[in-house]
C-alpha cells in the first residue's frame, strides 16, 4: 500500500470520528425527544420504544399554557429576522462608508468596531441593563422586556463582526463600479442598494447565517433583557420552563430543543451554498 | 453633439499635489481627441474632471455651451468607458447596458431597440444574457462600449480602455474604435499612455506632462514638428536621438565636429529667434539616420540590435554618445559590426537648450 493511500485512509478515519462527535449531540436529542420522561432516565442512549411519542411530546409542548411555545417561536422569529436584516444592512452601510471615506476618523471608527469583537459580552451585560433602564427613565422609551430592546442590543453585539467582514469584502470592489453607476444616473442610496448590496450577497448570507444561529439559540442576553417567565420570551427562555429547580422534564426539553433547531437546520441547508461562497470569497483570485 | 471647452483648469489635492496645471483645451464637436502622456501626467485627472468624477479646483469646463463645473456626472450627457470596464458583476450584459436607461425611466421598447442596435454594431448580440464573468477581456470591452453607446451621449470618455487587452486584440479593437467613431459621429476623448494608440486613433493629440499641456496638434504635426524636447522624446519609438550642437552663422549646425546644413524652415526659425550662433539641442529620429558608406558617414560600432520583423533598431556609439537608427531588417546588421551612419540634415530638429522648446514655435 502506498504512502498516499495510508494518509488518505487516516484522513478519512479522522473525518469519520469528527463527524460522529459532531452528530452525537443531535442523535441524543433526536432519540430522546421521542421518549417519555422515565424512558430517558432508564436508558438515555437507547432508541425510543415507539417513535410516535415524539408527536405526543410536540403536542404537549405546543399546548402547554405556561410555556407559550407558539408565542415564543413567534417572538424568536421576529427578533431573529429583524436583527439579521438590520445588522446586515446597517453594518454593510457603515463598512461601505468607512472603506470609501479614507480619513483618520474612518480608521478610528473602524478600530472602535473591531474593539467590539474582543470585549467579552459578560463584561458589558450588566451595564447594558442599567443603560436600558436609564434610557427608559430619560426618554420614556421602554427597552427592557421589549422586542425592539432585544433587536437594538443584537445590532450592537452583531455589528462589529459584520462591519469587519463587510469592510474586507468592500475593499475588493473596484471604485469604478460606483463611478460608472454615478454616470448612469444613480444617487448614493441607489448605488448602495442597486450595486453594492447585490455584490455583497455572499458575505450578506454568511453574516446572516452566523448571526441567525447565535440569535436563535441565545439564552443569556434574552434572559437579561426580556427576563424569564415574562410576556415576551424567546424559545431558549421557553425551554427553560421545563427545567424547574426540582424536576427536569428531559423528554419535553429534548423535543423542544429539536423543534427549535429545526428552522435553523433548514435555513443552513438552503443557504449553505452561499455561506461556503462567502467564506472562501477573496481566498482565490 | 457637443464641443468641450476647458479653460485654465486646475486640480489641486488637499495634500498640496497639483495634478493639473492651467490646462486650456478646445475639443471640437465630433473630434477624436487623445490625451497622452506618461503615468502621473494628469491626463486621467483631466478626463475625470470632464466626467464630473473629480471636483475642479479652478477654471471653467463647458460641454456644448453649458458650464458644467457644478453639474453632476449624470446630467452632463456623457458616457465613460473605464480601464477595468466597470461592468456590474451581478447583472447580465443586457441589464448592464439597460441600467442607465432604466434609471432614466426610458420605455422598455426603446431600451430594447437601443440595446439591440448597439449589440449589432459591436457584435455582442449572442452575449446579452451572459454575466460579465462569463466573458473574455475583448467581449467585456465591447459590452462596456455598448453600455456607453446606448446612452447616446454627446461626449464619449475613455480611460485607457485597451490597456487590459493582449497586443493582438488591442490592434483589432483600435481599428474598431476608429470605425465606431466614424459611425457614431460623436466627440470622443480618449486617455492613453500608449503613443501608438494616440498616433493611430486621434484626429488631434494633446500631449501632457506633469499636469501641463505640452502640445495639441494632429498626429502628423506632433510627430514631425514636436513643440519641445518632451514631446519629441515621448512620441516615436524608438525615441528621437538628442545631442548638443551649435548653430553656425544661422545656416548650419555643428554636432561632434560634423556640420549639417539647415533646411529653409529652420534657417528662418533660427533667424527669428536670434539663435544664429547659439548652443542648441539637436534631435533626429532613428529613421532619419541611414546607413552610408565609408566616404559618407562617421565610423561607429553596433552595440545592440533589435529585430522588429521588417525593421531593425540599431544601437551604436559615436564618441561617448549613444544613438539609435532604424533600418530594414534585411540589412542583416549584427552586434560588433562597423557602420557608417549618415544623418538626414533635412529632418533635423533644433531645440532651445534653456527652454527646451523647438525653435519652430
Amino acid at each position: 500500500m502506498g504512502r498516499k493511500k495510508i494518509v488518505k485512509g487516516l484522513l478519512t478515519l479522522v473525518t469519520i470520528v469528527l463527524f460522529l462527535l459532531t452528530i452525537f449531540p443531535f442523535f441524543v436529542v433526536l432519540i430522546n425527544s421521542a421518549k417519555a420522561s422515565l424512558e430517558i432516565i432508564t436508558d438515555p442512549i437507547a432508541f425510543p420504544a415507539k417513535w410516535s411519542q415524539l408527536f405526543t411530546n410536540i403536542k404537549t409542548i405546543w399546548t402547554n399554557p405556561s410555556v407559550k411555545y407558539a408565542s415564543s417561536v413567534y417572538y424568536s422569529a421576529i427578533i431573529t429576522a429583524f436583527s439579521l436584516i438590520l445588522i446586515a444592512v446597517t453594518s454593510a452601510m457603515a463598512a461601505w462608508v468607512l472603506v470609501r471615506r479614507k480619513s483618520r476618523s474612518s480608521t478610528i471608527i473602524f478600530l472602535i468596531f473591531i474593539s467590539g469583537l474582543i470585549i467579552p459580552f459578560q463584561v458589558v451585560m450588566f451595564p447594558l441593563v442599567s443603560l436600558f433602564r436609564n434610557i427608559y427613565e430619560v426618554t420614556g422609551i421602554r427597552m427592557l422586556r421589549t422586542v425592539h430592546g432585544m433587536i437594538f442590543a443584537y445590532i450592537g453585539f452583531g455589528a462589529p463582526l459584520a462591519v469587519f467582514m463587510f469592510h474586507g469584502f468592500i475593499k475588493s470592489i473596484p471604485f469604478e463600479l460606483e463611478e460608472a453607476a454615478l454616470i448612469d444616473g444613480c444617487s448614493k442610496p441607489q448605488i448602495f442598494f442597486k450595486i453594492i448590496l447585490p455584490i455583497l450577497k455572499p458575505i450578506f448570507v454568511t453574516i446572516s447565517i452566523l448571526n441567525a444561529i447565535w440569535i436563535w439559540n441565545d439564552f443569556l442576553l434574552p434572559s437579561l433583557i426580556l427576563g424569564v417567565g415574562q410576556e415576551v420570551q424567546t424559545i431558549p427562555l421557553a425551554i427553560r420552563a421545563f427545567a424547574g429547580s426540582f424536576v427536569k422534564q428531559w423528554d419535553l426539553i429534548m423535543t423542544a430543543v429539536l423543534m427549535a433547531a429545526f428552522p435553523i437546520i433548514i435555513g443552513f441547508i438552503i443557504g449553505q451554498k452561499h455561506i461556503i461562497k462567502g467564506m472562501v470569497s477573496g481566498s482565490i483570485k | 453633439m457637443a464641443k468641450v471647452s476647458i479653460s485654465n483648469l486646475n486640480k489641486k489635492y488637499p495634500n498640496g499635489f497639483h495634478a493639473v496645471k492651467d490646462v486650456t483645451l478646445d475639443i471640437s464637436d465630433k473630434e477624436f481627441m487623445i490625451l497622452v502622456g506618461p503615468s502621473g501626467c494628469g491626463k486621467t485627472t483631466t478626463l475625470r474632471m470632464i466626467a464630473g468624477l473629480e471636483d475642479i479646483t479652478s477654471g471653467e469646463m463647458r460641454i456644448g455651451d453649458m458650464l458644467v463645473n457644478e453639474v453632476s456626472p449624470k446630467d452632463r450627457n456623457i458616457a465613460m468607458v473605464f480601464q477595468n470596464y466597470a461592468l456590474y458583476p451581478h447583472m447580465s450584459v443586457y441589464d448592464n447596458m439597460a441600467f442607465g436607461l432604466k434609471l432614466k425611466k426610458t420605455p422598455k421598447a426603446e431600451i430594447d431597440e437601443r440595446i439591440n442596435k448597439a449589440a449589432r454594431i459591436l457584435d455582442i448580440e449572442s452575449l446579452l444574457k451572459r454575466k460579465p464573468k462569463q466573458l473574455s477581456g475583448g467581449q467585456r470591452q465591447r459590452v462596456a462600449l455598448g453600455r456607453a453607446i446606448v446612452r447616446k451621449p454627446e461626449v464619449f470618455l475613455m480611460d485607457e480602455p485597451l490597456s487590459n487587452l493582449d497586443a493582438k486584440l488591442r490592434v483589432q479593437m483600435r481599428a474598431e474604435l476608429i470605425k465606431l467613431h466614424n459611425d457614431l459621429q460623436t466627440t470622443f476623448i480618449y486617455v492613453t499612455h500608449d503613443q501608438t494608440e494616440a498616433m493611430t486613433m486621434g484626429t488631434r493629440i494633446c500631449v501632457m506632462n506633469s499636469g501641463v499641456v505640452q502640445q495639441v496638434a494632429d498626429p502628423r504635426t506632433i510627430y514631425n514638428k514636436p513643440a519641445n524636447l518632451f514631446v519629441a522624446g515621448f512620441i516615436g519609438a524608438p525615441q528621437m536621438n538628442f545631442f548638443p550642437g551649435k548653430v553656425i552663422e544661422g545656416s548650419m549646425v555643428e554636432v561632434e565636429s560634423q556640420t549639417f546644413k539647415l533646411n529653409d524652415e529652420l534657417k528662418e526659425a533660427v533667424k527669428a529667434k536670434s539663435k544664429a550662433n547659439a548652443e542648441v539641442t539637436v534631435g533626429i529620429r532613428p529613421e532619419d539616420i541611414r546607413l552610408g558608406n565609408e566616404s559618407e558617414g562617421i565610423l561607429a560600432k553596433v552595440e545592440v540590435t533589435e529585430l522588429l520583423g521588417s525593421d531593425l533598431n540599431v544601437y551604436f556609439k559615436i564618441g561617448q554618445r549613444n544613438y539609435i537608427l532604424k533600418t530594414e531588417a534585411s540589412r542583416g546588421i549584427k552586434i560588433g559590426d562597423d557602420i557608417y551612419p549618415v544623418f538626414n540634415s533635412d529632418k533635423i530638429h533644433l531645440f532651445d537648450t534653456e527652454t527646451e522648446s523647438s525653435l519652430l514655435y
